[in-house]
């Protein structure tokens, strides 16, 4: 046998193999458990570290560039700090109405949800998938299906079997990603969906009858199981009559998914 | 030893791209470096050496990302026996020629990677022409840059252990 064939059955047994763990996972679970977990669970360590030593980077230098302008930014924030204690007041006296009207609607009161903080310390290794490695994992309580939210807005659910210390996050705007959703405005309910721009949401399953209109928000509706209700999701930015029974909605999603450095997992 | 470099530079690769680039997430630099070591290493050291980079690297990346285990490594096999193949039988030795063949490399990866969860059936990645074109225009350009350093880093880590200086161009290139 000489040198090209010997390459030549390499490369159909390489593929061939290929094919069969491609094949493997077809009509079962996705991802091969032994193969996933293990690499999962030893890369993420050196992703924490490399994202460890980048923040500290980030925030040294941020840190002496913002020396700079030290001064000029403690007079706003300090003029800022004046505003916000006078609209804290204005919160206080608005605060202390709404909760004397749920007294007298008898409502039950807002239970504050369990979060826990996580750092995001990587991306997806493919250009194509929009996931997020966040530095929390099993130890700490993390599970699949677990919504995950950023101050601003909801950002997406966990997805995968987390490793003890890490997790992967498949984020709102992956193509495989939805939530149900609701407009604030008239409560018409659909379900937010990814699209292949990374920039851009839309919403599903809105009859033509209901009333959205531009700049309407969207937040979750909490019928998925997963988000809880009331976050938001983003702005419409489009409304176009559909084809069929319903509407075509294009949302500008709230969240920077860009820029996301630290989230919430949301663990109830 | 060779294995361990080319291991080094795939492990390498991976980490730069899901910790500094952060391609996955939304608006994200869409490049994709691991292919860039498979496609170079590939061209320098022939077929064999390509198809286990590329077998490793893309099961490594399908690890790690949310999609099927094997599609990755199926692309970026045939990729790296590709490249093997190209580079043992072509001079492909000006700038022009690499930054042609890295980008023609990226966008064989992504039709064969996008046509392989079309061919399963289940619902993968979409085909954003856009970003798949730029995806094989910046890996083209960091192709350049890398196949030079792939070049001269030997040569580096040769005079680093003799105690000489590894920044000095001439030696570089004698070496």
């Amino acid at each position: 046998m000489d040198r090209r064939q010997r390459i030549g059955y390499l490369v159909i047994a390489v593929v061939l193999a290929h094919v069969i763990l491609i094949s493997a996972q077809v009509n079962a679970a996705p991802g091969t458990s032994v193969l996933q977990s293990v690499t999962f669970g030893v890369f993420t360590e050196v992703q924490r570290w490399v994202a460890s030593a980048r923040a500290g980077v980030v925030d040294m230098w941020s840190g002496y560039v913002g020396l700079r302008s030290v001064r000029e930014e403690n007079l706003r924030l300090n003029a800022e700090i004046s505003v916000l204690r006078l609209e804290l007041q204005e919160q206080r006296a608005l605060a202390h109405q709404t909760r004397s009207l749920e007294r007298l609607l008898e409502l039950r009161e807002t239970v504050a949800l369990p979060t826990l903080s996580a750092r995001v310390i990587a991306a997806d290794s493919t250009p194509y998938f929009r996931t997020l490695t966040v530095d929390r994992g099993r130890d700490n309580g993390i599970r699949t299906d677990l919504a995950v939210i950023a101050p601003a807005g909801v950002v997406g659910r966990v997805v995968g079997d987390p490793g003890p210390r890490a997790a992967q996050v498949q984020l709102l705007i992956d193509r495989n990603a939805a939530a149900g959703a609701l407009v604030e405005r008239t409560r018409a309910s659909g379900v937010v969906v990814g699209t292949d721009d990374s920039t851009l949401l839309m919403m599903e399953y809105v009859s033509n009858l209901e009333d959205v209109r531009v700049g309407d928000e969207i937040v979750t509706s909490g019928i998925d199981g997963i988000y809880p209700k009331g976050f938001r999701i983003g702005k419409v930015i489009d409304v176009e009559e559909g084809v069929g029974l319903y509407q075509l909605i294009y949302v500008e999603p709230i969240v920077d998914f860009s820029q996301l450095e630290d989230v919430l997992v949301v663990l109830n | 030893m060779k294995t361990a470099y080319v291991a080094i530079l795939v492990m390498v690769a991976l980490l730069v791209q899901t910790t500094l680039v952060r391609t996955g997430a939304g608006g994200g630099t869409p490049v994709d470096l691991v292919l860039v070591v498979v496609v170079l290493t590939g061209l320098q050291r022939g077929p064999v050496v390509g198809l286990w980079t590329g077998t490793f690297g893309g099961l490594f990346q399908d690890a790690l990302s949310g999609g099927i285990i094997g599609v990755s490594g199926l692309t970026k096999t045939i990729i790296g026996v590709g490249s093997g193949v190209a580079g043992s039988r072509f001079i492909l030795g000006t700038v022009w020629h690499r930054l042609a063949f890295v980008i023609g490399a990226s966008l064989v990866h992504a039709f064969c990677y996008f046509g392989i969860y079309s061919l399963i059936g289940l619902d993968g990645p979409m085909l954003p022409i856009n970003v798949v074109g730029v995806e094989a225009g910046l890996n083209g350009m960091i192709g350049i840059f890398g196949s030079w350093l792939l070049r001269v880093m030997p040569a580096m880590f040769h005079r680093v252990r003799q105690g000489r200086n590894p920044l000095n161009r001439r030696r570089w290139m004698t070496s």
